[in-house]
């Protein structure tokens, strides 16, 4: 194979398990979370970082994983859709989600969830407006969006009463 | 470049022991630093990986590690050779082992020799780095023959037995990498510092011995029920009755996990990947194809082009009537390309990333033709686009109602508009087209595709390939947003799968990028409104309308000319007028191929309807809400001229709720207060219809010759070995949650609980539940799929019904059905003699001894097809009923635009919506809510604009912009029920929207410029485009009015 690419060797935590794995520089965080790991959940939409169906949560920040190499990511710590869930319980905002009617084909969903549970880790008690912050680099074609924010609202109420 | 280095230490196990661990590679090579992973190719020679990294150059080695030397118990001697980053090394390493007191003294040298481009791009740093590595082998080496290791190795080996995940690097040994790797990074690049905590970060942490997990996903096996997620959301609804219940979706489990089966998300084994290669023109001779780089490139499979696809299949079917039957249109360019995007060649490889490699490789000439980009140069035909047709006038048909010139002469008034236009858009799915083919060794073909109408594409697709229909495996499963766009992705799925045939039968799977989708992947198509003339009497109710429309659909007709004729379910719009008539024109043109769209072909025509009301309101001095009012159809069912049944409606209640929703009164007085501070606020109503449920005899007032007429659509239900009832679908759910519907309508008829029925996922040929119309389109589910669905029910209940009756020697009418102790069953009402359905499917299934004749043909395993009563359309009048249900909506916008920069913004939104009876109110609300954003995307912010060249200028989400959270104002959302006549259920199909937004941005724009003698002609309306219409006042040209005397 003429010019073969040399792999690199990186390092990442997602979802809490640790990863070793050679890949080539060019391949995307979402590349390497889809191909190389088969968490399929993180979605692929627009291919130039404006939809958000590929948002995990790096380090905890919420990040497009098609806008960066997996190289770029050695070394960090990963969360992906796949990781909302302990224990058998879904988290607080998939099941508000579903109860809200904040989803219906469910590509845009896992971007939105991310992008969403980073905003309530940083800020439990965010706004409406903060909400739309929040998910205004997540496209969605099907709700309009208006079930997605009282998705998170009543997260964000729920706990507030706790 | 060659390195030599040296030295000596001292360890306190006897050489025999040291030399033990010295010369087994397998012991030896995990201590190399940044050390990976080892393959052992015989007792002597190990294949290791490490990872390396000087300064900013990062890259893994693969060296082979040979135990040359071996002399027990004093000397050892290793080679190692290996190629890293762009150059080569010899490394040997020998050992000299004395003893020295109890311990040993180890004697060692090291060499290495670099070759290749390393050298230049490590610079200086080579030689400081190569000293670190030996140094950081015979530390690890040193510490490795030390007691307290050899200590350490025995407790890891009890402890390997408990914990399986367990690495065999000590936790010792990684400390002590993990400090040199950091103190080499920081050494080899200071100004690295924190790259190096960076790669620190990587090895700390409690779950260290968990490195290399190969699972991603795996939790521990805890207990689960049947449907579990959907269980509780059934056991949380009060009431027995599902029908009508807001019930959350059975799909939400799969999706809010990130588990739903979208196309990309599958994988098989030998799986290729297919790239195209497109055409760079608009319209453009293929001159030469050289693909030979492409397909010496490795991992490169095959190469395919449309000569090759052209000599194998045939063009597919055309609908248009006359020459339009002779445009050739295969799944790639043959000898010319005739929009930007449309594929060349396509290249199949290993993975996607070597297959769009290969793409670049491929070499084409073109020579570029002459590009015909909008509808006035199409009609002129000095660049003709398919030869075929000659012409690129793609079709004509006047459609004539009422009287025409008597309505004209009797007028009070007569409202002449100059051209409007209708701009071109798509709701582009976030899910891009996408397909995995196979060719399979049965000689037929396997497909997981997206397409949104499957029963429509196997038909076109089979005769393309030269395959009988059942040849074709057709399966969906979670579709990402079709909208209507991926009917039109069926080239697609025949080019996969002769790729798949020329790939020797292995799984080809496309997957459409962003910029391909928004050239190539469907747009909506573009009108244009000439030569508009409105009569309205002396009351300002409209009595006649004629203008001629010419539809731009593109480069293909594919799926067109129907929309010359679906406008036409709505001719009229929400008015009385009886006298119309439209002279309907299509042409082609280099852009890309037009697909059915969210509204398709019907809000086109709704706009133009509402456009003229609001245009003949502001020139006749008439508020826009009284205009309606005194336009409105107000009886049903309604016969509209050309012989469409409106079946149910009440507009102006579905005005007075959307006015109550919005607070009109306070608009208008807010509204007056900021005209009088000099603010811009316009407020618009827009009346929209939804027809659903197509006749498809109308496509034969398009081309006579078409086989099609009416609808179908299938369900089929069981009861399974063990009893549970189980339903298949001919619909393409790709949000509309039919898994969740459907279940709610089978547990009322069977009064059971929607988790007690399995609603299978998708579409699939092999389900046996499609017929010819089969699909999601045109809204129609709530009456097509569910009609279908409890046929197939009342089938079903006769059957279970006759043999509860046997078995329980009772009266048939006697027998009800219910969820008893053992689960769903039937019993005889008022006693408790009943039987279960496990009990009914064992006596056709597993204990079918002793039984009567009579229960002979019973199956519990029904097909039913649903068959809406339409007759075929007079294809010479125009004249038929073309849609069983029409759906109606209001919306109302308060809009705000920005005196200096124009930037329209919404102040205020209200939507009501009418769709007969709901099944689940929180799902259509869902589809309103999305309809609306569409709406208000393509009424201010989306655009497919192409330059003159033919070129997309927008060609990404970035440049195309598709409405965010950020544009979408807050819902104020209202219904109301007038059941349809025509469903069993008085449900209507609903979820297109009628473009209501378009209709009512462009009202509230118009208003709020109400005094600038301008006129909103497009429904397009950017900042810059408002901007424009300011400075160039329109009114008086394009707005002419003749008042004649009474």
């Amino acid at each position: 194979m003429p010019d073969a690419i040399n792999k690199v060797t990186i390092d990442m935590t997602v979802n809490g398990r640790k990863f070793r794995r050679q890949v080539e520089p060019r391949m995307l965080l979402v590349e390497f979370i889809r191909e190389e790991l088969g968490l399929t959940g993180t979605h692929i939409g627009c291919d130039t970082s404006y939809c958000g169906a590929c948002t995990v949560q790096l380090n905890g920040a919420p990040v497009k994983s098609c806008t960066m190499f997996a190289v770029q990511a050695d070394g960090c710590e990963v969360l992906t859709v796949e990781g909302l869930e302990k224990d058998g319980q879904l988290h607080p905002l998939q099941k508000s989600f579903s109860e809200h009617h904040g989803l219906q084909c469910g590509f845009c969903t896992p971007g939105m969830l991310m992008a969403t549970h980073a905003l309530l880790e940083e800020n439990p008690h965010p706004d409406r407006y903060a909400i739309k912050k929040a998910i205004a680099g997540n496209v969605c074609r099907c709700t309009g969006y208006q079930n997605i924010i009282k998705a998170v609202e009543a997260v964000a109420a729920s706990s507030k009463e706790a | 470049m060659e390195m030599k280095f040296s030295g000596q230490f001292e360890v306190s196990p006897p050489p025999a022991q040291a030399f033990d661990l010295l010369s087994d590679p397998q012991k030896f090579a995990p201590l190399l630093p940044t050390f990976s992973s080892l393959e052992m190719k015989d007792a002597n020679t190990a294949v290791v990986k490490v990872s390396v990294g000087i300064g900013k150059i990062r890259g893994t080695a693969t060296t082979q590690m040979t135990l040359k030397e071996k002399v027990a118990p004093k000397h050892a001697t290793y080679v190692g050779t290996g190629k890293v980053m762009g150059g080569a090394y010899t490394m040997i390493s020998s050992y000299d082992l004395e003893p020295k007191g109890t311990g040993t003294l180890v004697k060692w040298q090291g060499e290495v020799q670099l070759v290749g481009k390393i050298l230049s791009l490590a610079g200086g740093g080579m030689r400081g780095y190569a000293e670190q590595q030996i140094q950081s082998v015979v530390t690890s080496l040193q510490q490795a023959m030390s007691p307290e290791y050899q200590k350490e190795a025995t407790a890891r080996k009890a402890a390997q037995a408990e914990k399986k995940s367990s690495g065999w690097m000590s936790g010792l040994m990684k400390k002590l990498r993990k400090h040199e790797e950091a103190a080499a990074a920081v050494e080899a690049a200071p100004e690295e510092a924190i790259d190096a905590s960076a790669l620190l970060a990587g090895y700390t942490g409690p779950a260290m011995d968990a490195v290399d997990a190969t699972a991603a996903v795996s939790q521990p096996l805890n207990s689960f029920a049947r449907n579990g997620d959907f269980s509780a959301a059934v056991a949380s609804h009060k009431g027995d009755k599902w029908v009508h219940a807001s019930l959350s979706r059975k799909e939400d489990g799969r999706l809010v996990r990130g588990r739903g089966l979208f196309v990309d998300d599958y994988k098989v084994a030998g799986m290729l990947h297919m790239s195209l290669v497109r055409s760079p023109y608009g319209h453009a001779r293929i001159v030469r194809i050289d693909t030979s780089k492409a397909e010496a490139l490795p991992g490169v499979v095959c190469t395919l082009t449309g000569k090759e696809v052209a000599a194998v299949a045939n063009p597919y079917m055309q609908i248009g009537p006359g020459d339009a039957q002779n445009i050739k249109d295969y799944p790639m360019a043959v000898d010319k390309a005739i929009y930007q995007g449309e594929p060349v060649v396509a290249v199949v490889a290993e993975n996607p990333r070597i297959a769009a490699d290969a793409a670049q490789l491929v070499e084409v000439e073109y020579e570029p033709l002459p590009a015909v980009t909008d509808w006035k140069t199409a009609l002129e035909d000095k660049s003709i686009l398919h030869p075929g047709l000659g012409t690129n006038h793609h079709w004509h048909g006047v459609y004539e109602y009422g009287d025409l010139d008597k309505a004209f002469a009797e007028a009070a008034t007569v409202i002449k508009i100059g051209q409007m236009d209708f701009h071109r858009f798509a709701s582009t799915p976030l899910e891009t087209n996408a397909v995995v083919a196979t060719w399979t060794p049965f000689g037929g073909v396997d497909f997981l595709c997206n397409n949104s109408f499957p029963a429509i594409v196997i038909q076109m697709i089979a005769p393309s390939l030269n395959l009988s229909i059942d040849q074709i495996h057709c399966k969906t499963m979670d579709v990402g947003g079709s909208f209507g766009n991926k009917i039109g992705n069926y080239p697609y799925m025949a080019l996969s799968a002769l790729a798949s045939r020329k790939a020797g039968g292995r799984p080809v799977k496309w997957v459409e990028t962003r910029t391909e989708h928004m050239q190539a992947g469907g747009h909506g198509s573009e009108r244009v409104y000439l030569d508009t003339e409105v009569a309205l009497d002396k009351d300002g109710v409209i009595t006649a309308v004629r203008a001629k429309h010419i539809d731009d659909c593109g480069a293909y007709p594919r799926y067109e000319p129907l929309g010359c004729v679906i406008w036409s379910q709505v001719l009229p719009a929400c008015y009385k007028l009886r006298n119309i008539r439209i002279d309907f024109n299509q042409v082609v043109t280099n852009k890309g191929p037009s697909s059915p769209n969210r509204g398709y072909s019907r809000l086109q025509q709704l706009w133009f309807m509402e456009r003229v009301i609001d245009i003949c309101a502001h020139e006749l001095g008439i508020s826009a809400d009284e205009m309606r009012l005194r336009n409105y159809i107000r009886e049903f069912p309604y016969t509209t001229p050309n012989g469409c049944v409106y079946d149910s409606g009440n507009y102006p209640l579905l005005l007075e709720k959307a006015k109550e929703l919005i607070g009109w009164d306070d608009w208008k007085k807010k509204q007056a207060a900021a005209r009088a501070e000099g603010r811009w606020i316009g407020i618009g109503i827009g009346t929209t219809l939804d027809s659903g449920t197509n006749n498809f005899g109308q496509a034969r007032i398009v081309n006579p010759y078409l086989p099609f007429s009416g609808n179908s659509e299938v369900a089929t239900i069981k009861l399974d070995l063990d009893g549970t009832v189980v339903v298949s679908l001919g619909s393409t759910p790709s949000g509309q949650g039919h898994e969740t519907t459907t279940a709610q309508v089978v547990a009322d008829e069977l009064g059971i609980r929607p988790d007690m029925v399995e609603v299978r996922t998708g579409f699939d040929t092999a389900f046996n539940s499609h017929g010819g119309h089969s699909g999601s389109y045109a809204s129609q589910f709530a009456v097509t799929g569910l009609s279908a669905a409890h046929g197939a029910c009342q089938k079903l209940k006769k059957e279970m019904k006759k043999l509860a009756a046997f078995a329980l020697e009772a009266n048939e009418d006697d027998l009800e059905f219910g969820i008893g102790q053992q689960g769903p069953e039937l019993r005889v009402k008022g006693t408790d003699r009943s039987i279960n359905y496990w009990g009914l499917s064992a006596m056709v299934n597993i204990n079918t001894a002793s039984q009567p004749p009579e229960l002979a043909d019973i199956t519990l395993n029904i097909r039913h097809v649903y068959r809406p009563p339409f007759k075929i359309p007079d294809t010479d009048k125009k004249f038929g009923n073309l849609t069983l249900t029409y759906a109606s909506q209001l919306h109302i916008a308060v809009i705000e635009i920005d005196t200096k920069t124009y930037v329209p913004q919404i102040l205020a939104y209200a939507a009501v919506d009418d769709c007969g009876n709901v099944i689940n109110p929180k799902i259509v609300a869902g589809q309103v809510h999305g309809a609306t954003a569409h709406g208000i995307g393509a009424a201010m912010m989306e655009a497919y604009i192409y330059d003159k060249e033919a070129n997309l200028l927008t060609s990404t989400f970035t440049d195309y912009t598709p409405i965010t959270v950020m544009n979408m104002p807050d819902l104020a959302y209202g219904d109301i029920e007038t059941p349809s006549p025509f469903s069993y259920n008085g449900a209507k199909g609903m979820g297109e929207g009628g473009g209501a937004p378009l209709h009512t941005i462009c009202a509230a724009i118009q208003d709020a410029l109400f005094d600038k003698g301008v006129v909103v002609r497009n429904t397009f309306n950017p900042p810059s485009d408002i901007y424009r219409l300011l400075k160039n006042p329109n009114w008086a040209e394009c707005v002419k009015v003749e008042r004649r005397a009474a």
